[in-house]
């Protein structure tokens, strides 16, 4: 079992499946022949070599184990893909601002220690921070809040 | 006199108001994230590569210059201060240079520090001016067989070299190559990997895979471990003691020297540099006991050797286009946006952007020096801001980064994939740097292989007909028997341990 949880073991796992995601995507790409290569032939080649360093990395894993795979801890990492995805959502449809609280109150709560009053502040000033350096700065065509400015 | 001329270019387009202000903004703003413990200057440049698209081509390369400098300038004052090491090649300063700060020397350490990597900064940029034509003109010699094999070395060494597990290094190198791959094909204009999405028919832009590997995997994986950091410590006196500039003096050259060789190999670069100087310094010293306890040369050494390696990077990226570090990958990324092709016809057609970023990088040394010793004061402060702040205002400037890149929120969206990406990497323990030096090189190593095969009319044996590709693939295959040899393989373990310890 806990071969199986070695990082080694686990990112063999990984290559073996980006070989075989590209391959499968690859699948109706002319491959050509070594003098005209089509579209297909060196991805092809690249996902065959990927497939075979997947299967030795995992191979010797198994065979003599490894370093562990720390427990991952699920909060920052999903707090914050959350935040930048909302952040993308809200800059398109509301502007600069609903985006930024968006993203650095979700991106807080990743955190270990939240403090509202704190985050509050922070949001204050990377607003005007932002107001000033991209939209007054550098002069990008940047809807602050939608309809307002 | 030919170099002379060059070298007088280079000043007068440095020298320009304008490229003197992006010189200074670079230095500056990567001082000011450099020294933000937990961003090394892979993840402040990545941050940073949008604000220069807009830039003319040599004043966006001037000032990503200038931000590296700045960054690793920052990293080594975090490194005496507290203790922190902004980046990997500042992780030995911290030995002796906390140790002085905690006697009292930490004025003393930070000059010796900053003199060392200015004299190492100005033996580099020498190196480089002496080298690059020579360099350039033996590159132009080079068939698209020989540019394959150079590729293929390039790689490897900078596998080898630079990271823990070799296998796992080389399969990210193949898995950045794959992804360099995605958008229309070249050649016959067949779309490949994009999913019917239009963005994607361009290639996967660079800046979100940098930003998103580097940028948000860092903070990530900074926002698991609750940040302690020691207390900064007070600056007095800047000036050392002339014995203390008597110890300094031998060991900055000696460090430089070992640096400027070191930072020209593939995978070399500061980091490699700033240890093996340390080691040289620890065995060729009367009282080995000293070092790990406040020794003047465990600064001096380090610090120069970091930076001349940091100079001497940029020779193989500026003559050959090969990057041999993931900075330098960067570089090339910034550059190919600027729709410059790196490689040996930069320095013959774009003079001009040649030798004036040589001359700025110069002029950057200097500003550092200058402009931030006295500073000191305000970036001790800055360390004193809690992490609990930082996170979100990089998340926001990456973003709004992201964005302004073509202003649309698909970039965004990417950089929060990457980040996903880059996370997993770390957890595995897979290296983003030869992802990243893959990704850059994949287009043009397929395009060179293509054309190649279609020369030899499909004989693969072209590779090895030819004498130069031939003796660079010879010297590919010895690195890898070399590292599967057990003695090797042993020591360069031990070293990459002490590195992380």
């Amino acid at each position: 079992m806990s071969r199986l949880l070695s990082k080694d073991f686990l990112s063999g796992v990984m290559f073996i499946a980006f070989g075989l995601v590209t391959l499968y995507f690859g699948r109706n790409l002319a491959v050509g022949t070594p003098v005209r290569m089509g579209p297909g032939y060196v991805p092809n080649m690249l996902s065959y070599i990927l497939l075979v360093l997947g299967l030795i990395i995992a191979g010797f894993a198994l065979l003599k184990g490894g370093e562990q795979v720390e427990a991952p801890q699920l909060r920052p990492i999903v707090m914050v893909t959350i935040g930048i995805i909302a952040f993308g959502l809200l800059f398109e449809t509301t502007g600069m601002l609903p985006a930024l609280v968006a993203l650095v109150l979700l991106s807080s709560l990743g955190g270990t220690e939240f403090k509202l009053i704190e985050v509050l502040g922070n949001i204050v000033v990377l607003a005007i921070l932002c107001v000033i350096v991209f939209k007054v700065g550098l002069g990008m065509n940047i809807t602050v809040l939608n309809g307002v400015w | 006199m030919a170099m002379l001329d060059h070298l007088a270019l280079g000043f007068q387009v440095a020298f320009s108001l304008q490229n003197l202000l992006y010189a200074f903004i670079g230095c500056m703003v990567g001082t000011l994230i450099g020294v933000l413990p937990g961003i090394g200057p892979v993840a402040t440049i990545a941050m940073l590569l949008p604000i220069t698209f807009h830039l003319p081509p040599t004043a966006a390369l001037i000032m990503l210059a200038g931000i590296y400098y700045g960054a690793a300038y920052g990293g080594s004052t975090t490194s005496i201060l507290v203790n922190l090491p902004g980046e990997s090649s500042s992780v030995v300063t911290c030995i002796d240079g906390y140790q002085m700060a905690r006697k009292g020397r930490a004025g003393a350490a930070l000059s010796i520090s900053a003199l060392g990597s200015f004299f190492a900064g100005t033996v580099g940029t020498i190196i480089i001016v002496l080298f690059a034509e020579p360099l350039t003109l033996m590159a132009q010699k080079f068939g698209p067989s020989d540019y394959c094999s150079l590729m293929a070395l390039g790689l490897v060494a900078a596998v080898v070299l630079a990271s823990g597990s070799v296998v796992k290094a080389i399969a990210m190198v193949f898995l950045g190559l794959l992804f360099g791959l995605v958008g229309t094909d070249v050649n016959t204009g067949a779309q490949r990997f994009t999913f019917d999405i239009p963005e994607l028919s361009d290639g996967i832009d660079f800046a979100p895979i940098a930003m998103g590997l580097f940028g948000i995997a860092e903070i990530v994986v900074n926002l698991e471990r609750r940040m302690t950091r020691s207390g900064a410590i007070k600056v007095s006196s800047l000036w050392p003691t002339r014995e203390e500039i008597r110890q300094a003096i031998p060991a900055a050259i000696r460090g430089t020297g070992l640096g400027a060789i070191l930072g020209v190999l593939p995978g070399g670069g500061p980091t490699l540099a700033a240890f093996s100087s340390y080691t040289l310094e620890k065995k060729i010293s009367r009282n080995p006991g000293k070092f790990g306890k406040g020794a003047v040369e465990g600064v001096a050494a380090p610090e120069s050797a970091n930076n001349a390696a940091a100079q001497t990077s940029f020779i193989p990226m500026l003559t050959l286009g090969i990057p041999s570090n993931a900075v330098m990958a960067l570089m090339v990324g910034a550059m190919i946006i600027q729709g410059i092709q790196p490689g040996p016809e930069v320095m013959t057609k774009k003079p001009d952007l040649f030798w004036g970023m040589i001359a700025s990088m110069w002029i950057g040394n200097l500003m550092l020096v200058i402009i931030n010793l006295p500073m000191i004061g305000m970036w001790v402060k800055l360390l004193t801001v809690p992490y609990r702040f930082l996170a979100p205002a990089i998340l926001l400037f990456c973003s709004i980064g992201a964005y302004s890149l073509a202003n649309s929120t698909f970039h965004v969206y990417q950089v929060a994939i990457f980040g996903v990406m880059g996370y997993i990497f770390s957890r595995l323990g897979c290296e983003g740097a030869p992802f990243l030096l893959g990704l850059v090189l994949g287009p043009q190593m397929e395009e060179y292989f293509r054309r190649a095969m279609l020369l030899s009319r499909g004989d693969p044996s072209v590779f090895i007909q030819r004498p130069i590709s031939l003796g660079l693939l010879i010297a590919t295959a010895i690195l890898l028997v070399l590292m599967a040899l057990p003695s090797i393989k042993r020591a360069r373990e031990e070293a990459f341990q002490e590195e992380e310890g």
